[in-house]
C-alpha cells in the first residue's frame, strides 16, 4: 500500500508541476509577444488613414505616418498635401501633446471637421475619430497594430 | 498635383476597401495546438489522480467526459485553423485550462447536487456542466471566427443599454427568489442570470460612450474649491451608474453584481482618462454608499459581520465562511489531492454551495496554496491578454472594449477568490470558467469570444462616425 500511495502522490504533484508548465510555457509567448512589440519601432504616436478623397491628392486609402507636428493643407510644404478647392494652403495642424491628439484650425476658410462638428481653434482628437478637410475624410488610427 | 511633399512616409495601399471575405486559407496555430496538448496532458494526469484516489487503482476517473471535453478542444482548435484567422492563440489553451479543471472539480462533487432532465436522460452535475462547457467552447469559438466587425456594438450601443436596463427591470419584477436573492429570470423552460449577460452589455456601452466623449471629459475641468472635477454633465451617467449599483442591492440583493459593475465603471473611466481624480470621487461613492446600505438593510449588515468575524456564530450565519476557511487550512501547501478533499457530511459536502461559490475553497483543500495560486496565475493571463489587445487595437472603442472584457473576467474572479479567503465580504458572484452555472459559462465564452475577434489584425476597419447634419450639407454643396 505504501507504494500505492508514493506513486499517487508523486500524480498529484505532477498535476501541479504540469498546471505550472503550462503557466511557464504560457508566460514565455507573452514575453515573447511583449519584446516583439517592444522592438517594433512605434516612434510614430499616430497614423492618419485616408478614406474619401475626391482630387486625388492625397490618395483614398493612404495611410501617413504622423510626426508629433503635422501640417496639413493646400501649401506643398506642409507634410500632409491636401489639393482640394476647399482647403486652404495653410490649412490645420495636427500636434500629439501628451498623451493625446490636437487638431488646430489655422483660420481656414471652410473650416476643419471633427466627426462633422467644425473646429474652433484647438480641439481633442482620438483614435478613430474622423477628420474632413474640403471635402478630403481621414481616420486617426494608432500606428503600432 | 503630384508633388509629393518631404517628410510624407506613407504607403499606398490602394483603395479602402476592406477585405472582409476574401479566399479564405487555413493558417497553422502551432502555439496554440502545443498549449493544448500541454492541457490535455495536464488534464489526463489530473484525471488520472483523482481516480486513483476514489478507486484506489490507476484508471482515469471519468475517461468519457474528459474524452469529449479534449475531443471539442481540438476541434476548436481545428475549426479556427481553418478560419484562417490571425486572431490570439493563447486565451484559448489558458480558458481550456480552467474549463478542465472545473470539469474535475464537478466530477469529484457529489453528482446530485444538480440532476437535471433532457429529454428524459437524466444528467448529474458533471455532465450538465461538462454540457454547458461544450456550449461555452462553441460561442467562444463561433464569435472568435465569425465576427469580422464590430459596428453592430458601436453603432447601437445606446440600444444595448437599453436591452441591459430592460433585462435588469424584467428581473426585478418577475425574477424568482432564491435564497432571498432576485437573480433568476425563467422564460418557459429555460432559467438564466440576467446579470451574467448584463456585465458584457455593460462593458460595450461604456467603451462606447467613453470613446466618444474621451476627449471632452479629459479636457475639461469644473473647478470646485480645490477639486479640479470633470465636466459636470458627463459626471451624470457615472451618477446613474452609482444608482443601477445600488438599485440592484437593494431589489436583487446582489451584492457582488453591484460591486463587479461598480468596479469595472471605475476602471475603464480611468483607462479611457488617466484621471485618478475620478476614481477617487468614485470610491468615496462606493464608501458612502456600503455606509448607507449597511446602517439601512439587516442582510448587508449581516454580510459585513460574518467577514469581520465569522466565529461568532460558526453553525448558523457563519458557517460557509467557516468551512471553506478550514478547507484551506486543510489544503495547506501541496492540498490533499484532487478527491480527497474532506468526506460529506451526511452525504453533503461540508460547504454549501460549494460548485457555485465556493470552487476555490473546494480547489484550495485538494490542490493546497500552490493550485490555488496556478489558477490565479491563469485569470491574470486573460487579463494580460486582454490589455495587450486593448493597447494594440487601432482606434479607442476596440481599446476599451477589450480592456473592459478582460477586467470583467479579472474583477471577478478577484472578488469571489477575496470572498472566500475573508479578505472581501462573501458575495455571490461565480468564478469565471469554474463555477457551475450555463448563464456565467455562456456570459464568459461570449467574452472570450469578443476579445478573440478583437485580437484580429485583420479586421474591418472602424465605421465611419454619425455624420451631422451640418456635415451633410457640406457634402451635398461640395458634389453639387
Amino acid at each position: 500500500m505504501d507504494g500505492f500511495l508514493l506513486v499517487l502522490w508523486a500524480v498529484r504533484l505532477l498535476f501541479l508541476g504540469l498546471i505550472y508548465l503550462f503557466l511557464a510555457r504560457v508566460i514565455r509567448a507573452l514575453l515573447r509577444d511583449l519584446r516583439a512589440a517592444a522592438r517594433e519601432p512605434t516612434d510614430r504616436p499616430g497614423r492618419l488613414i485616408v478614406l474619401e478623397s475626391p482630387g486625388g491628392e492625397p490618395l483614398a486609402g493612404q495611410s501617413f505616418g504622423l510626426d508629433v507636428i503635422t501640417g496639413l493643407g493646400r501649401d506643398v510644404n506642409n507634410a500632409i498635401v491636401i489639393d482640394d478647392p476647399f482647403a486652404s494652403a495653410d490649412h490645420a495642424v495636427l500636434t500629439y501633446r501628451g498623451r493625446s491628439w490636437y487638431l488646430e484650425d489655422l483660420g481656414s476658410t471652410n473650416g476643419s471637421y471633427i466627426n462633422g462638428r467644425r473646429v474652433d481653434g484647438v480641439a481633442p482628437m482620438g483614435f478613430g475619430d474622423e477628420l474632413q478637410i474640403g471635402q478630403v475624410r481621414m481616420r486617426l488610427e494608432r500606428a503600432s497594430g | 498635383m503630384t508633388g509629393d511633399a518631404a517628410g510624407m512616409t506613407g504607403t499606398t495601399r490602394g483603395p479602402a476597401l476592406p477585405r472582409v471575405l476574401g479566399p479564405i486559407r487555413p493558417r497553422p496555430r502551432w502555439l496554440e495546438l502545443r498549449l493544448l496538448a500541454l492541457v490535455a496532458i495536464a488534464l489526463v494526469v489530473g484525471s488520472l489522480s483523482l481516480g486513483a484516489t476514489v478507486n484506489a487503482s490507476f484508471r482515469l476517473f471519468d475517461a468519457r467526459g474528459l474524452a469529449i471535453y479534449l475531443g471539442a478542444l481540438l476541434a476548436a482548435h481545428v475549426a479556427q485553423v481553418l478560419s484562417g484567422r490571425r486572431t490570439d492563440q493563447v486565451l484559448l489553451p489558458t480558458v481550456a485550462m480552467l474549463g478542465g479543471i472545473s470539469l474535475l472539480l464537478m466530477q469529484r462533487l457529489p453528482q446530485d447536487l444538480v440532476t437535471q432532465t433532457f429529454f428524459g436522460v437524466t444528467l448529474g452535475l458533471a455532465e450538465v456542466q461538462l454540457v454547458w462547457l461544450l456550449c461555452a467552447l462553441a460561442v467562444a469559438t463561433t464569435l472568435g471566427i465569425v465576427i469580422r466587425s464590430d459596428s453592430w456594438l458601436r453603432r447601437y450601443k445606446y440600444t444595448w443599454a437599453a436591452v441591459g436596463v430592460g433585462l435588469l427591470l424584467l428581473t426585478f419584477v418577475f425574477g424568482t427568489e432564491i435564497n432571498g436573492q432576485r437573480l433568476t429570470l425563467q422564460i418557459g423552460p429555460f432559467a438564466g442570470q440576467p446579470t451574467e449577460l448584463l456585465k458584457v452589455i455593460l462593458v460595450v456601452f461604456l467603451a462606447g460612450y467613453l470613446s466618444e466623449n474621451r476627449a471632452l471629459i479629459v479636457e475639461q475641468d469644473t473647478r470646485l474649491g480645490p477639486l479640479r472635477l470633470p465636466p459636470l454633465p458627463y459626471l451624470a451617467p457615472m451618477v446613474a451608474m452609482w444608482a443601477i449599483a445600488l438599485g440592484i442591492v437593494v431589489v436583487q440583493r446582489d451584492l457582488g453584481a453591484a460591486l463587479l459593475f461598480f468596479g469595472v465603471f471605475l476602471a475603464m473611466l480611468y483607462v479611457a482618462t488617466g484621471r485618478l481624480s475620478l476614481v477617487v470621487i468614485g470610491l468615496v461613492l462606493f464608501v458612502l454608499g456600503s455606509a448607507l446600505m449597511a446602517t439601512l438593510f439587516d442582510h448587508i449588515r449581516t454580510r459585513v459581520d460574518i467577514w469581520l468575524d465569522p466565529f461568532v456564530d460558526p453553525l448558523g450565519a457563519g458557517y460557509q465562511v467557516v468551512q471553506a476557511l478550514h478547507a484551506f487550512a486543510r489544503g495547506g501547501l501541496v492540498g490533499v489531492g484532487l478527491g480527497a478533499g474532506l468526506p460529506e457530511i451526511g452525504g453533503r459536502p461540508p460547504i454549501p454551495e460549494v460548485h457555485t461559490d465556493f470552487p476555490l475553497a473546494a480547489l484550495g483543500e485538494e490542490l493546497g496554496i500552490v493550485g490555488v495560486v496556478a489558477i490565479l496565475g491563469l485569470f491574470l493571463v486573460v487579463v494580460e491578454r486582454g490589455l495587450r489587445i486593448g493597447a494594440a487595437a487601432a482606434d479607442d472603442f476596440r481599446s476599451l472594449l477589450a480592456v473592459g472584457l478582460a477586467l470583467v473576467i479579472g474583477i471577478q474572479a478577484f472578488i469571489i477568490a477575496a470572498g472566500n479567503l475573508k479578505v472581501l465580504p462573501l458575495t455571490g458572484v461565480t468564478l469565471p470558467f469554474i463555477s457551475y452555472g450555463g448563464s456565467s459559462l455562456l456570459a464568459n465564452a461570449l467574452v472570450v469570444g469578443l476579445l478573440l475577434a478583437l485580437s484580429d489584425k485583420g479586421v474591418e476597419p472602424p465605421p465611419s462616425p454619425r455624420v451631422s447634419s451640418r456635415w451633410r450639407r457640406m457634402g451635398r454643396r461640395s458634389a453639387a
